[in-house]
C-alpha cells in the first residue's frame, strides 16, 4: 500500500476524471468513487465534499445528465450518463493534462 | 428536449434529490467498509466523516440544482417561443390577407396613437428641458381687471432684491420682433429677435455651446449685446465660432455677439438673436410699462405658494411706496411648464388622447374579429392538435403568440405611420397653434410607446378569440362533416361590432360639435368690412420723445409719410387690434346725469385708443353721429365713440351727446375724465368665441396717448402683406436713428385665422379620427355579414329551395345588420349624451346635447351602414339553390 498522505487533486483534474469513469456508461456518484479510487490503486482518493458539486456543476453545464434508476442492489439511485457535449469535454481535457503533465515531467526529470 | 421531457416526466423535488443522493451514498460507502471487516457504527461514522461538511455540501448541491433548473425552465421556455413565434410567422404568411388586413389595422391605430402620443409626452408629461425646471415659476402681476399682467421691469427688480424664496428673476417680451441684419453682401435680411433682461440665461439654466451670456456688468454698461440661436449660427454663420465677439449691424446700430446658446433655449421665444434690455438705472416712469414676462428661481426646497406669499408682501410694500402705478397690482405665481403649455392644449391633448385610444380600441376589436373568423375556420386543426396531446393552455399560448406577432409586426409598421405624421405635423399644424415650449419629436419615447401598445393590444384581441377557438371537445369536431363550424364564436364577434359602432358613433358625435363649433367661430361678423388690413406693432420707447407732442408729431409724421406710399389708401393708429382684446373691461363708467353709482355696481366697458381715420381704415361703419376729426385735440373737448352695446346702456335715449364719466377699474377712487359722446361705431368683435357682445368705447388718440401703439394699414387693392417692406421703410425713413422697434407685422385675416385656428385644428383632428373609426366599425360589420352570409350559403340555398324569395333573404342580412347597427348606435348615442358634458370647455355656439348633431350622426351611419351591408346583401339574394345544395 502506498503511503497515506491526502493526496489531494490538482485543480481541474477531477472533472476530467469523472468524464472519463462515465464515458464506460451510466453510473452513480458512489460508484464513480468508487470506480476512480480501485482504477488508480486508491493512489487518488476522491474528496466526496467535491464530487457531488462537480456532478451538479456538470449536469448544469450539460455535459453529463442525470436520471433516477435502479441501483445493481436494486435501490433507487441517480445515474449519471455523458453527453455528447461531455465527451467533446473529455478529449479538450484529456488534451490538456497531456500537455501539462508533460510539461511538468520535463521539469521534475530534468538532468 | 430529451432532457427537458424527462425532466417533466420525473420531476423529483430537488431537496429530496439531493438528500437521496447523500444518504445513498453514505449507505453505500458504510457497507463497503463494513465488508471489510469494520463494524456497523464505526463504518458509519467513517462514511460521514470523509463527506466532510454535509450541511455545507448539501447547500452547495442545491444551489447548483436550482440554478441546473432554472436554466432548463428558461430554454424549455424560450424553445417553445421560438417554435410558437416559427409557427406563427407560417400561420400568417399562409393567410396573407387576413394578415394584410389586420396589420394594416393595427399599423394605422397604433400610428395615429403614437402621433397623438408624442403631443401628450410633450404638453403633459415631460419636463421643460431646463435645469430643474421644477424651480422654475411663472410671475405676473395681478390687478382687480385680469389675473395675468405683464410685469414691469422695475417691479422685477424689486422683487428680487426683497424677496428670500427666490435665486434669481428676470424676464423677457412674450413676443419675438424683428431686426433688420445687414449682410455681407450689402443686402438686408429680416433677423428674428426677443429682449430679454440680462439674467434670463442665468435662471433657466442654459449655458452657451460658445462665448458667454450676458452678465450684470452688460446691463450696467447697457451694451449693446446680443446671443444668437445654436441654429441660426449653423444656418447663416455655417458654425463659424469667429462669429462669437464679432459685431454686427443690427436695425442699423452695431450689436456685439457674445455668445451662441442651443436649441432648448428658443422654448421662450422662436427667436434667431436675443437681444439685452437694460433694465438698471431706468426712469421711474417706466414702473408703468407693463411689458415682460417674468421668469424666476426659486431657491431649493422652497414651494411656489411659499414663494407666491413672499412676493406678495413684497407687492404690498411696493403698492405703498408707489401708490399711483402699484396700488392695487399684486403677483400671481405659476409653474413655468403651465404657463408654456396653457390650459387649453392640455384639454386638447386629453381629448385627443381619449378620442385616438377609441380609435385603437376600434382597430383591436376589428383584428379579433377577423381571428375569431379565422379561429372558426380552424377549429379543426386545433381539435387535430388537442387530440394530439396539445393542452388548451399550450393551444391558447400558440394563439396568443399568433396575435402578439401580429402586433408586433403593426406595432414597427405603426412606428413609421406615427413618424410620417410627425415628419408632417410642423406643415399641418397652423403655425402658432403649438407653442414654443411643444416640440413633437419622434424619439425613444415614442419607439417604447409603440412597442408597449403592441403588446396591450396583442393581448386585447388576441386572448378572447384564443379562448373561444379552444372551447370545445374534439371528438365530435373531428367527426363532424363540416371543416369548420357556425355559431359559438357569432355570439361574440356579434358583440365586437356592436362595441364598434358605438365607439364609432361617440366619436362621430364628438367631431359633430366641435365641427358646429368651428362654423360657428368661423362665421362670427368681425364688424368691420375691410377684407385685408396690415398691422405692426411700433414702439417708440426712448428718450427721443419724451413729450406728447414730440410723440405725437412722430405719429403725425409716419401716418403722412406711409399715406404717400404708393398703394395705401388709408393709414391709423389704434393701441388694441380686433380679436386681439384680453381684458375683461379696463374703466369702468358712469353716465352723467343718471343716478351716482358704487365703485361695485359700474358697469364696465373696453378702452380703446384710436386715430381719426381708424374707421375708415377698418371700413367700420359709425351708425349714428360722426367719427373724430380735427376738432378732437389734445385740448378740445374731452369725446368719445362707443360701440353698440355701449349705446344700449343708455336705455332708449340717444347717445349723441351725453356725457360718461371713466375711471381706470383699477382705482375707483381716482378722479373720473368726462367724455362727451359723438357718435356710435358698429359693434365688433373682442374674440371669435365670445359668448355676449362686449361693451366698447373709442377715445381719440390725440387725447390720450401712449408710447406703443398699432399702425394699421390698408391697400388700396389685393393682399395686405405686400405692402410691409414699404410700409417699414417709410417708418424707418422718419426714424432715422432706428430708435423705434417694429413688430408683430401680420394681417387682421392672420390674427382672425389664428384666433379660430385652435378651433380648426381640434375639429380637423377628431374628424379625421371619427371617420377612421367609422370606416373601421363598418369594415367590421361587412366582416361579419360576409362572413354569415358565407357560412349560409347551404341554409339560403335550402330557404330558397323551400320557396323563400330574394326578398326574404335580403330581409334576413339586412336584418341581421341592422340590429347590429342598431344596438351599437343606441350605446354610442348613449354614451355621447353622457361624455359629450366633457366637452363643454372646448365648444362655443352649440350645446352639448345638441339634436342636429345627433341627427346628422345618425343619418351619416345610416348610409355608411347602407354601403356596408350592401355586398353581402347582393351575394346572399343571389344564391343558387342548386349550386348552393351541391357545394361541400
Amino acid at each position: 500500500m502506498p503511503p497515506k498522505t491526502p493526496n489531494a487533486l490538482l485543480h481541474g483534474t477531477l472533472d476530467a476524471l469523472i468524464l472519463k469513469t462515465l464515458a464506460g456508461g451510466p453510473l452513480h456518484g458512489y460508484a464513480i468513487a468508487r470506480f476512480i479510487e480501485d482504477t488508480t490503486g486508491e493512489a487518488v482518493l476522491v474528496e466526496e465534499g467535491s464530487l457531488y458539486p462537480a456532478l451538479y456543476r456538470m449536469e448544469r453545464r450539460g455535459w453529463v445528465e442525470a436520471e433516477w434508476g435502479t441501483s445493481e442492489l436494486g435501490r433507487r439511485a441517480k445515474l449519471y450518463r455523458l453527453t455528447d457535449a461531455g465527451r467533446v469535454q473529455l478529449t479538450a481535457e484529456t488534451a490538456t493534462w497531456r500537455r501539462f503533465s508533460a510539461g511538468v515531467s520535463k521539469v521534475l526529470f530534468a538532468r | 428536449m430529451k432532457q427537458s421531457l424527462r425532466s417533466w416526466l420525473w420531476r423529483v423535488p430537488i431537496d429530496q434529490e439531493v438528500d437521496e443522493e447523500i444518504a445513498f451514498h453514505v449507505d453505500m460507502r458504510t457497507r463497503e467498509l463494513v465488508e471489510r471487516g469494520m463494524d456497523v457504527k464505526t463504518a458509519r461514522e467513517a462514511a460521514l466523516s470523509r463527506l466532510g461538511d454535509r450541511a455545507r455540501l448539501k447547500r452547495t448541491c442545491l444551489d447548483l440544482a436550482r440554478k441546473r433548473d432554472r436554466e432548463m425552465r428558461f430554454t424549455q421556455w424560450f424553445e417553445e417561443v421560438r417554435d410558437d413565434v416559427k409557427f406563427a410567422a407560417r400561420q400568417l404568411r399562409g393567410a396573407p390577407a387576413f394578415t394584410l388586413v389586420a396589420v394594416t389595422t393595427l399599423a394605422l391605430g397604433i400610428g395615429a396613437n403614437s402621433a397623438i402620443f408624442a403631443l401628450v409626452d410633450a404638453t403633459l408629461l415631460r419636463p421643460l428641458a431646463f435645469g430643474e425646471p421644477e424651480r422654475l415659476v411663472s410671475i405676473w402681476e395681478k390687478t382687480e381687471k385680469t389675473p395675468r399682467s405683464y410685469v414691469s421691469p422695475l417691479n422685477m427688480l424689486d422683487w428680487e432684491a426683497n424677496s428670500r424664496t427666490f435665486e434669481r428673476i428676470a424676464g423677457f417680451t412674450p413676443s419675438v420682433g424683428g431686426m433688420v441684419m445687414a449682410g455681407a453682401d450689402g443686402n438686408a435680411e429680416t433677423v428674428s429677435r426677443q429682449w430679454v433682461s440680462a439674467a434670463i440665461f442665468d435662471v433657466l439654466g442654459v449655458k452657451p455651446i460658445a462665448g458667454r451670456t450676458f452678465l450684470p456688468s452688460d446691463d450696467e454698461k447697457r451694451g449693446s449685446v446680443v446671443v444668437m440661436s445654436e441654429a441660426f449660427w449653423r444656418t447663416r454663420f455655417n458654425s463659424d465660432p469667429g462669429v462669437v465677439g464679432r459685431e454686427i449691424r443690427l436695425d442699423g446700430s452695431l450689436w456685439t455677439v457674445v455668445g451662441i446658446v442651443p436649441k432648448d433655449f428658443q422654448l421662450i421665444g422662436r427667436s434667431s438673436l436675443w437681444a439685452m434690455r437694460p433694465i438698471t438705472n431706468l426712469p421711474p416712469r417706466v414702473r408703468a410699462a407693463y411689458g415682460l414676462q417674468a421668469v424666476g428661481r426659486v431657491r431649493p426646497g422652497v414651494t411656489i405658494e411659499a414663494a407666491e406669499a413672499d412676493l406678495a408682501a413684497v407687492a404690498d410694500r411696493l403698492a405703498r411706496e408707489f401708490p399711483q402705478t402699484n396700488k392695487g397690482r399684486g403677483v400671481m405665481l405659476e409653474a413655468l411648464h403651465d404657463t408654456f403649455i396653457g390650459s387649453d392644449l392640455r384639454q386638447t391633448s386629453i381629448l385627443f388622447l381619449g378620442v385616438v385610444g377609441f380609435v385603437l380600441l376600434t382597430c383591436c376589436a376589428n383584428v379579433a374579429n377577423l381571428l375569431l373568423a379565422r379561429a372558426t375556420m380552424r377549429t379543426r386543426e386545433l381539435a387535430v392538435r388537442t387530440a394530439l396531446g396539445a393542452g388548451r393552455r399550450r393551444i391558447i399560448r400558440q394563439l396568443v403568440t399568433e396575435s402578439l406577432v401580429l402586433s408586433l409586426i403593426g406595432g414597427a409598421l405603426g412606428m413609421g405611420v406615427g413618424a410620417a405624421i410627425l415628419s408632417a405635423a410642423p406643415s399641418l399644424i397652423p403655425q402658432g397653434l403649438l407653442p414654443p415650449a411643444v416640440t413633437l419629436t419622434f424619439d425613444m419615447r415614442v419607439v417604447a410607446f409603440c412597442f408597449g401598445a403592441a403588446l396591450v393590444v396583442g393581448l386585447l384581441f388576441g386572448v378572447a378569440p384564443a379562448w373561444q377557438a379552444t372551447d370545445f371537445s374534439s371528438p365530435q369536431v373531428i367527426r363532424s362533416d363540416s371543416r369548420t363550424t357556425t355559431g359559438g364564436g357569432g355570439t361574440l364577434r356579434g358583440l365586437l361590432v356592436i362595441g364598434e359602432v358605438a365607439a364609432a358613433v361617440l366619436l362621430l358625435f364628438g367631431a359633430g360639435l366641435l365641427l358646429r363649433t368651428l362654423i360657428a367661430v368661423e362665421a362670427f361678423d368681425r364688424g368691420y368690412r375691410a377684407e385685408s388690413v396690415l398691422s405692426m406693432l411700433v414702439d417708440p420707447l426712448g428718450s427721443k420723445y419724451p413729450t406728447p407732442e414730440s410723440l405725437q408729431q412722430f405719429y403725425d409724421q409716419v401716418e403722412s409719410e406711409i399715406r404717400a406710399v404708393p398703394g395705401v389708401r388709408d393709414v391709423a393708429w389704434t393701441d388694441t387690434l380686433p380679436l386681439d382684446f384680453f381684458d375683461e373691461g379696463g374703466f369702468s363708467f358712469e353716465i352723467a346725469g343718471d343716478p351716482p353709482l358704487d365703485d361695485s355696481q359700474r358697469p364696465r366697458t373696453e378702452y380703446q385708443v384710436v386715430s381719426p381715420t381708424y374707421f375708415s381704415t377698418l371700413d367700420l361703419p359709425i351708425v349714428a353721429g360722426r367719427a373724430f376729426d380735427e376738432r378732437d385735440k389734445r385740448d378740445g373737448v374731452p369725446v368719445c365713440i362707443v360701440n353698440e352695446a355701449f349705446a344700449r346702456t343708455f336705455r332708449g335715449r340717444s347717445p349723441i351727446g351725453q356725457r360718461v364719466a371713466l375711471r381706470p377699474a383699477s382705482s375707483p377712487e381716482a378722479k373720473p375724465v368726462v367724455r362727451e359722446v359723438v357718435g356710435v361705431a358698429r359693434q365688433v368683435k373682442g374674440r371669435p368665441d365670445e359668448t355676449r357682445d362686449f361693451v366698447q368705447l373709442y377715445v381719440p388718440m390725440a387725447q390720450r396717448l401712449s408710447d406703443d401703439t398699432f399702425l394699421v394699414v390698408r391697400p388700396k387693392s389685393g393682399r395686405a402683406d405686400a405692402l410691409a417692406p414699404s410700409v417699414r421703410a417709410a417708418v424707418s425713413r422718419v426714424d432715422k436713428e432706428q430708435l423705434v422697434s417694429v413688430r408683430n407685422i401680420v394681417t387682421l385675416e392672420d390674427i382672425a385665422w389664428e384666433a379660430t385656428g385652435r378651433h380648426r385644428f381640434r375639429a380637423g383632428i377628431v374628424m379625421v379620427f371619427a371617420a377612421l373609426a367609422l370606416v373601421l366599425a363598418m369594415v367590421g360589420v361587412f366582416g361579419v355579414l360576409a362572413y354569415t352570409v358565407q357560412q349560409r350559403v347551404r341554409d339560403f340555398g335550402v330557404r330558397r329551395a323551400l320557396g323563400a324569395t330574394t326578398g326574404d333573404v335580403l330581409r334576413l342580412v339586412v336584418g341581421s345588420a341592422a340590429r347590429l347597427i342598431a344596438a351599437g348606435a343606441v350605446i354610442g348615442l348613449a354614451l355621447a349624451a353622457v361624455l359629450a358634458r366633457l366637452l363643454t370647455a372646448v365648444l362655443f355656439g352649440v350645446q352639448p346635447l345638441d339634436l342636429l348633431t345627433f341627427a346628422s350622426v345618425t343619418i351619416v351611419l345610416a348610409l355608411t351602414a347602407a354601403v356596408a351591408t350592401a355586398a353581402p346583401a347582393w351575394r346572399a339574394a343571389r344564391i343558387d339553390p342548386a349550386v348552393a345544395l351541391r357545394s361541400e
